[in-house]
């Protein structure tokens, strides 16, 4: 398959759709099966069709701007960040033959990109001219920045490691030394990315209880739906990235890699949903606390270690 | 407004102003009138006026009369039975309550002598609507902290309550069941059987599987301790009502204090918590609901034999009433006035949650904004028994 090929179909846009759909379906029948519900049930069979149906949904919606909304930004906002997290996931190699592009600073450009995420969903909030948006889009700001230092100090630990920023070479060089080693990094990693990501507990940005949904709040129908899957893939992305740094990406037994590689993937998810259905929402000043007390010094503890493991390996 | 301009702080009416030129909007401004209500996810039909400056509160004015219904005028224009409609309508989470409390009042003013029988199944029906308020108000206050499920167990379990109210009178929410001389229907044994096993669900499935999760809960711990703490005199001072008095401290409930249906007979604690926070205020409502099946086990244990209902006289003498309970959500008071005629002449219902809410403006200073829902979910009130 050419390149263009990958990018529309297999590792690329269709394929992530499919998997987004997924992702939603069984998010939602977790929850559901967490508040003992039925969940998602008429639309298909066992309800399988019912996010595509929402999707229809969303797309036939009027668009609707904000009479003192930045017009340009606020429709533009959207299709960036779309963009930038599509990049995100250029980079992730599914099997050993399956991905779109890979050169020797993968992981550098898949942070980078992460790192330049809070001021577009600022420009969201801040275009919106919504008071409510105004302040989710400060929250954003506030969150994602205290929360992207652990997260490049614990890749850069598996980067530091392998000694390459290759994904490639990372998964292949990967075993289950390496997975040892590199567990306290995974930890830190995976609690950035919620942070990061604003998914439940961190979710403060999108606070519905404080701040109606943030600094999504003025978008709706197709705006809304890109933005909202823009959110979906950057959180899909970092999994994917933690899964090819720390759990050893698509390597596995028997089965093909793109499998170990959605499976793994899987088990990430289903840590997120229980962790959604039971855990309440922490305060903005408790989170900066947690982020800059506790998460980055132990992340820069952990750089240290792995610097002191690769000098007795050397 | 002026207070704060006192503050020091200046208040931007004008939203688009311009700074060489260019409209920064929001940015500029340094406070900021956030709107929370009406339209709201979490406030339900009334509005607080939140001015913020970045993420702290500088000062809450509530703003109620979205569900004015005028209840206490309707009730006018009723007779001293049909007028159970309209004060069954104060909020009709525990519908129960205000229906006793009005019935109590005619009696007192009739001079009419209640059943053994009807006071017993006063007191299991009130103590059923409390059990269904309180589910809802832990449900709502995990909710606002962005976790539906416990809401979502509490529903599971007060199903098994509004099925027992449906078999006993027809209706599962406004039930129209407890009217001046008794109770309008003949308690079978199948209602008592269906409350049982609502009881055994919620004391062997529900309370377990939620302490477990909801109330050891550390996050939840992190969140709510320590937040809009109202001391012992405080307390008394704003004139809390209910479960967030009895969390400050105060030992305070009308069914200990001034018995009425049957609680002077039966044996229950009432339930106190000396922190005074919301979690406090939380717990307190967990306890409650344990206190609650209690009674009504002990109520259908010495459930009596008679009459369930004595008549009730068309026209009652002149005379003046005045009548606390204690309903799901606090003191309940009922002044209640006759004329000589077939229904009330005047009546004044005090309601706990309208006490609760003017205890907002003093709690919410300097606080932050995450907190404004917490603090209103755990104050425990009722928009309909607000307004009235």
């Amino acid at each position: 398959m050419g390149p263009w090929l990958k990018a529309l179909i297999f590792p690329g846009f269709l394929f992530l759709m499919l998997v987004f759909l997924m992702v939603f379906y069984v998010e939602r029948k977790i929850l559901a099966d967490a508040h003992l519900r039925t969940g998602p049930y008429y639309v298909g069979r066992w309800g399988l069709l019912q996010t595509l149906a929402d999707v229809f949904k969303l797309l036939q919606k009027e668009f609707i701007i904000q009479r003192r909304a930045n017009k340009l930004l606020f429709s533009l906002i959207p299709f960036v960040a779309f963009l930038m997290v599509a990049i995100l996931v250029a980079f992730i190699p599914f099997s050993s033959s399956s991905f779109i592009v890979s050169t020797s600073f993968d992981l550098l450009i898949a942070l980078a990109i992460v790192t330049s995420m809070p001021p577009i969903f600022f420009y969201a909030g801040w275009a919106s001219k919504s008071k409510y948006s105004f302040i989710g889009g400060l929250r954003v700001v506030n969150q994602m920045i205290s929360g992207e230092i652990p997260l490049w100090l614990s890749a850069l630990a598996a980067a530091v490691f392998y000694g390459t920023l290759n994904h490639i070479e990372i998964v292949q060089d990967s075993s289950w030394l390496s997975f040892i080693v590199l567990l306290p990094a995974f930890l830190i990693f995976i609690t950035a990315t919620l942070i990061v990501t604003d998914r439940p507990p961190f979710d403060i940005p999108e606070a519905e209880q404080e701040v109606v949904y943030g600094f999504l709040t003025e978008f709706g129908g197709f705006n809304y739906m890109i933005l909202v899957l823009s959110k979906l893939i950057e959180l899909f992305g970092l999994y994917g990235l933690a899964v090819t740094l720390f759990l050893g990406g698509f390597k596995g037994p028997i089965l093909p890699g793109i499998v170990w590689f959605l499976l793994k993937i899987f088990a990430l998810y289903m840590f997120t949903f229980v962790v959604r259905a039971s855990t309440p929402r922490i305060r903005m000043d408790q989170l900066l606390k947690f982020c800059w007390k506790a998460l980055t010094p132990l992340a820069l503890l952990n750089l240290a270690f792995i610097i002191f493991i690769k000098m007795i390996f050397a | 407004m002026d207070s704060i301009a006192q503050a020091g702080f200046t208040f931007v009416l004008e939203e688009k102003k311009e700074i060489s030129g260019e409209d920064l909007g929001l940015l500029q401004e340094k406070l900021l009138q956030l709107n929370w209500g009406v339209q709201h996810p979490a406030s339900g039909p009334m509005r607080l006026k939140v001015w913020v400056d970045g993420d702290e509160v500088v000062k809450v004015d509530p703003d109620i009369g979205y569900v004015l219904r005028l209840l206490e005028k309707l009730v006018e224009y009723r007779t001293w039975i049909n007028a159970i409609v309209n004060v069954e309508r104060a909020c009709f989470m525990d519908n129960f309550g205000t229906m006793t409390g009005y019935s109590i009042a005619a009696e007192k003013i009739a001079g009419v002598e209640v059943p053994k029988k009807a006071d017993y199944m006063r007191t299991i029906l009130c103590e059923g609507g409390r059990i269904v308020s309180h589910l809802v108000g832990l449900g709502s206050f995990v909710g606002v902290l962005g976790v539906h499920t416990a809401m979502q167990w509490a529903l599971i379990a007060r199903e098994k309550f509004l099925d027992a109210f449906e078999l006993y009178s027809g209706q599962r929410i406004a039930t129209a069941s407890i009217i001046p001389g008794g109770v309008r229907f003949e308690p079978t044994g199948k209602f008592i059987e269906k409350m049982t096993k609502a009881i055994d669900f919620l004391e062997k499935e529900f309370f377990p599987r939620y302490e477990e999760v909801f109330l050891d809960n550390p996050t939840l711990k992190l969140r709510t301790k320590g937040v809009g703490v109202v001391p012992k005199e405080k307390a008394i001072e704003l004139g809390l009502a209910g479960p967030p008095l009895r969390a400050s401290g105060v030992t305070s409930d009308i069914r200990k204090d001034y018995p009425y249906a049957a609680y002077g007979e039966l044996d229950f604690n009432v339930v106190t918590r000396e922190e005074g926070d919301a979690y406090a205020r939380y717990c307190v409502i967990f306890e409650e609901l344990k206190e609650s099946a209690k009674i009504i086990r002990q109520a259908i244990e010495g459930f009596p034999e008679g009459e369930y209902r004595t008549k009730f006289p068309v026209k009652v003498p002149p005379g003046e009433a005045y009548v606390n309970v204690e309903w799901a959500r606090g003191c309940f008071g009922f002044h209640l006035i006759s004329d000589g005629g077939t229904g009330p002449y005047r009546l004044k219902m005090g309601a706990p949650s309208f006490a609760n809410l003017w205890a907002i403006p003093e709690m919410m200073k300097g606080i932050k904004l995450a907190d404004v829902p917490v603090i209103f979910a755990s104050l425990y009130m009722c928009h309909g028994d607000i307004d009235r």
